[in-house]
């Protein structure tokens, strides 16, 4: 209706003070209105079992809540499903911890009203409802109109067979997890290096033995002069150092060794593969995108829309940092960075108005020769991050996977089926390629390899 | 001789290993680096250093080749925040949405009268789905109930298909995802306004889902 449709009540474009920031806030008015017209219209045809419920009600005490396993599991699903948004049993979230809650309350009795309409047991005046009321910023909870009392009976069994739960002790789950199956295969390649050796020390052993033996030999024949020096000529470094097989050896060694770091010190010029830099703030991508599963498209919006995949604007880290204020890795030295950049004071949690950007550290840097864009591979032809990224999942700090260069653009581009699924550009394209042959249509098919698509 | 063979070819390896493959804060080498170097403003690279890489300069003109700084900007930033007072405008030429600072007893009213551009076709529901599984699904969960594997330690993430949501119109899921409600962000930077419709369609058809 903003977008220019529909009629515009102008008076609801006021600017307020302080944004309003529940939901259950918001739909209050609607709710109130919409109680009253359905109890009436419920009145007739309930009204005996409203009667014994009422009087049900009023006689129950904090004693009376069911520790039936039946009603408490029955509370737990309704609990999970409507409650656990805001509250937890032994925590404080949005709302109170409910541990103990049947004690704390003025009656069973107060909880069913509450639980249906908070609304109206504040606006009654009730001392304990304005006191939590106020306790918690004034944001009200969500009615539940429609529970009946058994229901809301059944989350307060859970609520208390939950609270009585003593934390399970964790100390059995921690034992036995060391020493894993990895442990096997090392003992075998350790006994096997060890024979080897041994192997190779006897060998020595034994050609010392031989040619002490035919030196022996030889001794007893009768030798002229110049072969008896030969045969008894002592083993030296000298000896050794200048012998032409010697020579041969370490030239041979050194020079391979030599051509070999030649060739791979002119093939990594320009391939910044393994480029792993130190960023001002130590986000780790193993805990958002490994850990707790968060898209790579949510922070990267423009990896779907254009060219850049795009370093997040520090506003999208503040969608979930602004409640979590404590790192996994670093605690919150590395967020309070995030706090800095955008101007944000946790104790109070609220907006400075003083920023600074955050200088992030380019790591994938294509020469400006080379075109490249996300969008086409990403949204068109749906490869996954991890193709070129590779496991950023698995990574705290990000390091440039792929080597980046044409020839594995290239590569790709020949041994790459395009993705012609639903979308209709390609119809004619995979007409006429299937003409031609029978082998899927690849990205060079189709001008993959064009200097033109990448360099101009 | 054997002993200046062996010094030559050290020499040549440690030269070699000076090139150097990258790794850690090192990029390597660059062949031809001021082709690396935009002489346009680049949107994600800041080089504030005007004499950077002055050693490949041939324009003679005491100035470094890599230098990539807008220097009128505000932190001599390349990228640049859109001029206030302007709107981005879409192929539909929607107008943004900006109930935000809706008064809280008319909040009912302007969601009520908002409707989904969006006609019934089945494939926005498809498309919103996609949609939902890369911003809601670590919170909200594949399903909805609000089991998301940031819901672990976000705590108060909204279980979709709760009593108290099922009611809730497309207009209002698109406003909660523009402005945020309760603990949730505004998601209306990340999220274009036609995406917000198709991922309110797909919530809706979530919650019908057993």
């Amino acid at each position: 209706m903003s977008d220019g449709r529909g009629p515009k009540p102008k008076n609801m474009f006021e600017i307020m003070t302080s944004e309003c920031r529940f939901v259950h806030l918001r739909i209050k008015g609607g709710i109130l209105n919409h109680m009253m017209k359905r109890f009436i219209s419920c009145f007739s045809p309930c009204v005996l079992p409203a009667l014994v419920s009422l009087l049900l009600s009023v006689s129950l005490q904090a004693q009376d809540i069911p520790t039936d396993p039946a009603v408490i599991s029955a509370g737990e699903a309704l609990f999970n499903g409507n409650c656990k948004t805001c509250h937890r049993v032994k925590t404080k979230l949005i709302g109170p911890a409910l541990a103990g809650v049947e004690t704390r309350v003025p009656s069973v009795k107060w909880v069913f009203d509450w639980v249906r309409n908070p609304a109206k047991v504040i606006a009654s005046g009730d001392e304990y409802a304005n006191k939590i009321y106020g306790e918690y910023n004034k944001s009200q909870m969500t009615a539940f109109s429609s529970y009946k009392d058994e229901q809301i009976l059944s989350i307060l069994a859970y609520v208390k067979a939950e609270a009585a739960k003593v934390e399970a002790a964790p100390v059995a789950a921690a034992g036995g997890a060391a020493g894993g199956g990895s442990a096997v295969p090392t003992a075998y390649l350790d006994t096997i290096l060890v024979g080897m050796i041994i192997i190779l020390v006897l060998l020595v052993i034994i050609l010392a033995l031989i040619v002490n033996a035919l030196r022996r030999f030889l001794n007893q024949r009768d030798l002229s002069e110049e072969d008896r020096e030969v045969v008894n000529s002592p083993i030296t470094f000298a000896s050794v150092s200048r012998s032409p097989g010697f020579i041969f050896l370490v030239i041979f060694i050194v020079g391979t060794i030599t051509f070999k770091s030649v060739i791979d010190g002119l093939y990594s010029i320009g391939v910044q593969r393994n480029y792993q830099p130190k960023q001002p703030i130590a986000f780790s991508h193993k805990i958002h995108a490994g850990q707790y599963e968060i898209e790579c498209k949510y922070c990267h919006t423009g990896a779907m829309k254009g060219k850049q995949a795009n370093i997040p604007s520090p506003n999208m880290c503040m969608n979930c940092h602004s409640q979590i204020k404590e790192g996994t890795n670093t605690g919150a030295g590395e967020i309070a960075k995030i706090y800095a950049a955008v101007g944000f004071d946790p104790m109070t949690s609220t907006y400075t108005g003083v920023t600074k950007p955050i200088e992030w550290v380019r790591i994938h840097n294509l020469p400006d020769l080379a075109y490249f864009n996300h969008s086409q591979h990403v949204n068109v032809a749906g490869v996954v991050c991890q193709t070129c990224h590779g496991p950023i999942e698995e990574m705290d700090v990000v390091k440039q996977y792929s080597v980046l260069t044409m020839g594995w653009c290239i590569d790709c581009h020949r041994k790459t089926d395009v993705n012609t699924k639903g979308n209709a550009y390609y119809d004619k394209l995979v007409e006429l390629h299937s003409t031609a042959g029978k082998k899927a249509m690849k990205v060079e098919d189709i001008g993959g390899l064009e200097c033109a698509k990448c360099h101009y | 001789m054997t002993m200046t063979t062996m010094k030559n070819a050290l020499l040549g390896f440690a030269a070699v290993s000076l090139l150097g493959c990258a790794g850690g804060d090192n990029p390597g080498r660059e062949y031809a680096p001021n082709m690396y170097h935009s002489v346009a403003y680049e949107p994600l690279s800041q080089i504030t250093d005007e004499m950077a890489g002055e050693w490949v300069n041939a324009l003679d003109n005491g100035r470094g080749e890599y230098f990539n700084s807008n220097k009128y900007n505000e932190f001599r930033m390349n990228m640049r925040t859109p001029p206030a007072n302007t709107v981005k405008r879409n192929k539909f030429g929607w107008l943004p949405y900006r109930s935000k600072n809706v008064p809280k007893d008319s909040v009912d009213i302007v969601i009520g009268a908002l409707k989904s551009p969006l006609d019934s076709s089945a494939v926005y529901a498809v498309e919103g789905k996609a949609l939902y599984e890369v911003y809601c699904k670590h919170c909200h969960g594949a399903n909805g109930t609000g089991d998301g594997k940031v819901a672990d330690k976000y705590a108060g993430v909204a279980n979709l298909k709760g009593d108290s949501y099922l009611a809730m119109s497309e207009g209002h899921i698109f406003h909660v995802i523009t402005y945020g409600a309760g603990l949730m962000g505004a998601h209306g930077s990340q999220v274009t306004p036609e995406e917000r419709w198709k991922i309110a369609r797909y919530v809706k058809t979530l919650q019908k889902q057993k």
